[in-house]
């Protein structure tokens, strides 16, 4: 089982720089951007950043919107690419969910580390010796080198889960039906978020109280939700 | 050259298994489109078929339903006596490179070949790289930046130095120049022979010998190609309407030349299958094969009889469509029954009057 799955998973892996490279060098350039942003407000406030300044850096998001664009384009392009030419050279589909999926987990490990590695070069500079937060946000846990780790890995994990789940469902039922299933989970958003705004005096102390584990709890079970769909649709999936 | 390896052969038969590829009645639909109709076939192991036909008959869907791409709409499909589907065992001795393969658009031909050998334990480094250099593949350019015969080339690459058992090549011309072509011809068979080579002296230490491998090319380049095939598998309509040796399938018709009411006379009450005329002169493809006696009549009258070619063969199922009318000449054919002829030397000869 484990010899077929290794297969995808060195096909997944066959362009590094493109499945662990892209990820990490974008988390790089977010923190670049952020502290770039930092230089620039810091011109008109002086140097280093007031702890003001600092405590509005601490909402930085930047992160959560910097990695997903690109892996979930990732996830899709393994499930129809990739999985067009495991099939050529003769893998079941079975063994070819199972080695991208532990392909993902490399990137998210891979990413999760770098995130990881970022936050602890973060915090030894003084927050990169202007006061410049990218990392050692409030998203993230407030500089827990863990809560950082398990918000990107869970994040990577859900971006190419979803992107994979995508492609799968285009593979297996077709442009309509991915078209439906992006409108559908479009709508499950905003009515989570709609609930939520509605709820709000139950649910924000809930929020507060998880702090960015509650990301890491609901990214976990979306992450199973996906996996579990880019499954049942890569059973279906032709070429 | 058909015979399996003794020890494989043997498990093959102890466990009731039938080497090779076994059609029973396969049917594929596109929606309300049928694609495949009724597809039997048997295909022992190590030979080269030529699965020919026109555009749009179903080759590629048919060779899409064997490697499991896609799935068969009815009927049964076995490789070695086994249900493919999702069996990696049985999966994993195959390698089905599409004419329209898609690639992963970040690969470079070099990060493509570097997988191979994940796939295939029997991967052939030094036939790829010999293949790469004589195609003058790109190494470091991206699979979205290869031409058309750039992309055939790989296809051919990964087919050949695969060593997979079984081996589809789904139109591997397309794009290529002439000199590319006969490449391919010669790696092929190449190839070919070697597997042959090693299934009939495995190496030390090898627990049982490799059955030497089969190839199913599918091309339009019929004539071009014929030379490099054992046996042709014709499909039109959905069905294998000719399955048989490269020169049985010459044999089942003939091309008669030359004086136009001569070459009626020799055809009355034969299967016209395409007619050419020149002046007085007609060249005729007619189905059938000739007695001592008419080679004789035909040589007094000076119609010279030659062979059809496959090409004019294939060409003829197709304008007919006539897929039964063939059907009675064929050699493990999967019709039986010898049906009406609808288009007779006999007919024209009364249409001309």
């Amino acid at each position: 089982m484990i010899a077929y799955a290794r297969r995808s998973l060195r096909l997944y892996l066959a362009n590094r720089n493109y499945v662990l490279g892209v990820p990490v060098l974008t988390l790089g350039l977010m923190v670049v951007i952020s502290i770039l942003n930092a230089v620039i407000i810091g011109i008109g406030t002086g140097f280093p950043l007031s702890a003001q300044v600092q405590d509005g850096f601490r909402s930085n998001s930047g992160v959560i919107w910097a990695i997903p664009g690109f892996l979930v384009s990732v996830g899709v392009l393994a499930a129809t690419r990739n999985f067009a030419m495991a099939l050529a050279f003769g893998s079941t589909r079975r063994h070819f969910w199972l080695g991208t999926m532990a392909g993902f987990v490399a990137t998210a490990t891979v990413t999760g580390a770098a995130a990881m590695l970022l936050l602890g070069m973060e915090r030894l500079t003084n927050h990169w010796f202007i006061g410049a937060h990218a990392l050692d946000v409030a998203v993230l846990g407030d500089g827990n080198i863990a809560t950082t780790f398990a918000v990107v890995f869970v994040l990577v994990l859900l971006s190419t889960t979803a992107g994979a789940m995508f492609g799968m469902v285009y593979r297996a039922y077709g442009p309509k039906a991915t078209t439906f299933l992006v409108i559908g989970c479009l709508l499950l958003v905003f009515v989570a978020v709609a609930i939520g705004m509605w709820q709000r005096d139950a649910v924000g102390p809930m929020l507060a109280q998880w702090g960015a584990w509650a990301g890491v709890i609901v990214g976990s079970g979306l992450v199973v939700v996906t996996s579990a769909g880019s499954y049942a649709a890569c059973r279906l999936a032709t070429v | 050259m058909t015979a399996t390896t003794p020890t494989s052969g043997a498990r093959d038969l102890a466990s009731g298994h039938v080497p090779g590829i076994t059609l029973r009645h396969v049917t594929k639909s596109f929606g309300a489109t049928e694609v495949l109709t009724d597809v039997c076939a048997t295909l022992t192991p190590g030979r080269i078929y030529g699965l020919l036909g026109a555009n749009g008959t179903g080759k590629t869907t048919l060779l899409a339903c064997i490697a499991g791409h896609t799935f068969a709409s009815g009927g049964e499909i076995r490789i070695d006596g086994r249900d493919p589907r999702e069996h990696a065992p049985t999966l994993s001795r195959l390698c089905f490179v599409r004419e329209d393969q898609a690639y992963n658009d970040a690969f470079t031909v070099a990060d493509i070949l570097a997988v191979m050998p994940a796939f295939y334990p029997d991967w052939d480094i030094e036939t790829a790289t010999r293949l790469v250099r004589r195609f003058r593949l790109p190494w470091r350019t991206r699979s979205k930046k290869l031409s058309r015969g750039q992309r055939s080339a790989l296809a051919i690459v990964l087919a050949l130095a695969s060593g997979a058992a079984y081996t589809f090549l789904d139109e591997p011309y397309l794009g290529l120049d002439p000199t590319a072509r006969g490449i391919f011809y010669d790696e092929l068979l190449a190839a070919y022979a070697a597997s042959h080579d090693r299934a009939d002296d495995p190496r030390p230490g090898r627990v049982a010998a490799p059955a030497p491998r089969t190839f199913v090319m599918s091309t339009h380049l019929i004539d071009e190609a014929a030379d490099l095939m054992e046996e042709v598998l014709v499909l039109d309509r959905g069905e294998i309407v000719l399955q048989a040796d490269v020169d049985d399938a010459r044999r089942t018709a003939f091309v008669a030349r030359g004086l136009d009411a001569e070459v009626k006379a020799l055809g009355v009450g034969r299967e016209l299958l395409s007619s050419r005329r020149l002046g007085g002169i007609t060249s005729a493809t007619i189905r059938g094969e000739l007695s001592a006696q008419d080679r004789r009549r035909a040589d007094e009258a000076r119609v010279s009889i030659e062979p059809a070619s496959l090409q004019e063969l294939v060409a003829a199922i197709g304008l007919h469509g006539g897929t039964d009318q063939l059907a009675p000449h064929s050699v493990g054919s999967t019709h039986g029954e010898p049906l009406a002829q609808t288009h007779s030397l006999a007919a024209e000869s009364e249409s001309d009057q």
